[in-house]
């Protein structure tokens, strides 16, 4: 039984590719909104996951990237009349610079200080944002990139965006960085002695889910057309990482597919509310934390003894 | 020169404010070794129970410090025993993932029962200043938050120097291996020390809620301030932990005072950038 899935899961995990690329041509209006959203989650909590799960850097300073790369589609398109693509690629590229930056204050401290320092980047970029004319303050900008793109055309960003998260985490894992990243997470003093390059390990892990989480959150606010510091920069992103990573399995790379499924599904229920979808989330996250931390793929691994995109080379 | 005397005279004794805040905090970075990020809304919460039992009864909120920091000494309590407490252990993540959700649950609760408004808990003294020169004035509720945070480092030090489980708490931070072999129950411990900490934090937020107005969300700003004096302090030194609060409040107020009030949290956020690239462990640090 056990043989046969692992045989068929290349099969089985190329056929779900194959659904979620061809999702313009058979499904409508509305199956292509969910997919999108779930490719943009995905590829978002892939990264935290990365980070937190398989790094042991609790990051909640995501936002600061979306929030920043919105706002840089949003500059381009609106004040120099860049097209969307060319605006997505800054989107990226300076999410990076933002990250570079970022690193110069971030890895000087403790891990358990670690989480609260990049909360002050999107904290304080949000009431910069908020005060600032050029962006008109709170009041949010519309994005309407010319020439204007078709929802088609933005899903397969977004699907490849997606997809491209899952690949490249499953491939750092497997090379020598992500070998070190894992090492470090489990005891950073013996990775190190190890021969671990601590410090430049941990940049460029931050940087690649600064790059990603940049370019999903521009594409993101690409398809929404309009942004707000108070949404863009907001902690919600982190709450739904967490809950996204940790339902589905932390640590694990197909957890955040799962959880990400089970989120976007939920957060069509829980659209209205905001306050009480927090609750729910946060609730959610820690019952699970205390009772299964392993999450729903973890659990299931160990339940079936492998895992079908395993970190580990064989 | 003159028109800055005045944001230095409110810094200093907003200082003695900020160091009660953040003082929580920095004794659980260093005991527990975990990064509580409720605490800013631990310490909301208390000004919202202080705010219910006040308008209830009809008290004045000085009374709330009697019955609202007791009872923050049990939610911190449980908070650490049934929540924290069972996920301590070999992995850094859990304990800040519970307490962040925590801290979202709690204010987000408090968004759905009190409504996005602007609260404060009315003294009477809000507009009350005292006079030293023609344009220098004191204003009596920031005078009390400075009187009542030097009261409260003063006591926490006296508790952590004097009694059995101030010494335990403080074995517990130092070796928590060695204490256990003395016969020091750790996970009690902190589970004392964090119901400590919330008392602290509870007086942070009445004392907030008598001079500044509080929203549902205003959590996540203390704690920014808490973990800023707690930084720049260094842990392990509460006579730091004070100095810290007036350098991080003199540098808010600066910030407001130049560039306007928007700025004020900003420029706060930039001392601490700063502090960290040149002085990682703090200026007081002694850990």
């Amino acid at each position: 039984m056990n043989k046969f899935i692992q045989r068929s899961k290349w099969p089985f995990l190329g056929f779900l590719v194959l659904v979620l690329a061809t999702v313009p041509v058979w499904g409508s209006k509305y199956v292509v909104f969910f997919c999108l959203l779930f490719c943009v989650y995905l590829a978002m909590s892939e990264m935290w996951n990365l980070l937190t799960g398989f790094s042991g850097l609790f990051s909640l300073g995501q936002p600061a990237f979306i929030g920043l790369s919105g706002y840089t589609v949003a500059v381009a398109t609106h004040h120099f009349g860049l097209s969307a693509w060319t605006s997505l690629f800054l989107a990226g590229l300076f999410s990076v610079l933002f990250a570079l930056f970022m690193s110069l204050f971030i890895f000087r401290v403790r891990g358990i200080y670690y989480g609260i320092i990049t909360l002050i980047f999107p904290e304080s970029m949000l009431l910069l944002c908020s005060n600032w004319e050029y962006l008109r303050y709170a009041q949010g900008m519309f994005i309407k990139p010319q020439p204007p793109i078709s929802v088609t055309a933005i899903y397969y960003v977004a699907f490849v965006i997606g997809v491209g998260a899952v690949v490249s985490v499953y491939l750092i894992l497997r090379s020598n960085l992500g070998l070190g990243l894992m090492a470090m997470r489990d005891n950073e003093e013996v990775a190190k002695t190890m021969g671990v390059e601590t410090f430049r390990f941990k940049v460029y892990c931050f940087l690649v889910s600064a790059l990603v989480t940049g370019l999903a959150g521009a594409i993101y606010y690409i398809f929404v057309v309009f942004i707000q510091p108070g949404e863009a920069f907001s902690i919600s992103w982190s709450v739904k990482f967490i809950f996204i990573t940790i339902i589905g399995g932390i640590g694990t790379i197909e957890g955040p597919i799962v959880g990400a499924l089970i989120y976007v599904f939920l957060s069509q229920y829980l659209a209205e509310y905001f306050s009480v979808s927090m609750i729910m989330l946060g609730a959610v996250a820690i019952a699970v934390i205390l009772l299964t931390p392993k999450g729903i793929v973890g659990t299931f691994q160990e339940k079936i003894g492998f895992r079908i995109l395993s970190p580990h080379r064989e | 020169m003159k028109d800055l005397l005045q944001p230095i005279l409110n810094g200093i004794l907003l200082g003695g404010l900020y160091a009660v805040i953040a003082i929580g905090l920095s004794t659980i970075m260093g005991i527990v070794k975990v990064m509580n990020f409720a605490h800013g809304d631990l310490m909301i919460l208390s000004s919202y129970l202080s705010l219910v039992f006040v308008s209830w009864l009809g008290l004045s909120p000085f009374w709330s410090f009697f019955v609202i920091v007791p009872l923050a000494y049990f939610i911190g309590y449980f908070y650490q025993r049934r929540l924290i407490n069972r996920v301590l252990g070999k992995e850094m993540d859990p304990p800040l993932i519970v307490a962040f959700g925590v801290g979202i649950i709690l204010q987000n609760l408090l968004l759905l029962i009190f409504t996005p408004d602007a609260r404060t808990l009315m003294t009477g003294l809000g507009l009350k200043t005292i006079s030293l020169t023609s344009d220098l004035k004191i204003p009596v509720n920031y005078l009390l938050d400075f009187v009542i945070g030097l009261g409260v480092i003063f006591f926490l030090y006296i508790f952590f120097q004097r009694t059995y489980l101030g010494r335990a708490i403080r074995a517990s931070s130092d070796d928590e291996i060695a204490a256990r072999l003395m016969g020091v129950n750790t996970k009690t411990v902190y589970a004392h020390a964090m119901g400590i900490s919330n008392m602290t934090a509870a007086v942070a937020g009445i004392l907030v809620g008598m001079t500044f107005t509080f929203y549902p969300h205003t959590g996540s700003e203390y704690l920014f301030i808490a973990f800023g004096v707690a930084i720049i302090a260094g842990l392990g030194s509460m006579k730091g932990t004070f100095v810290a609060g007036i350098i991080l409040a003199v540098a808010q107020l600066f910030g407001g005072h130049f560039l306007g009030p928007g700025y004020q949290m900003v420029s706060g956020h930039i001392i601490l950038l700063i502090v960290l690239l040149v002085k990682p462990k703090g200026i007081f640090g002694t850990v």
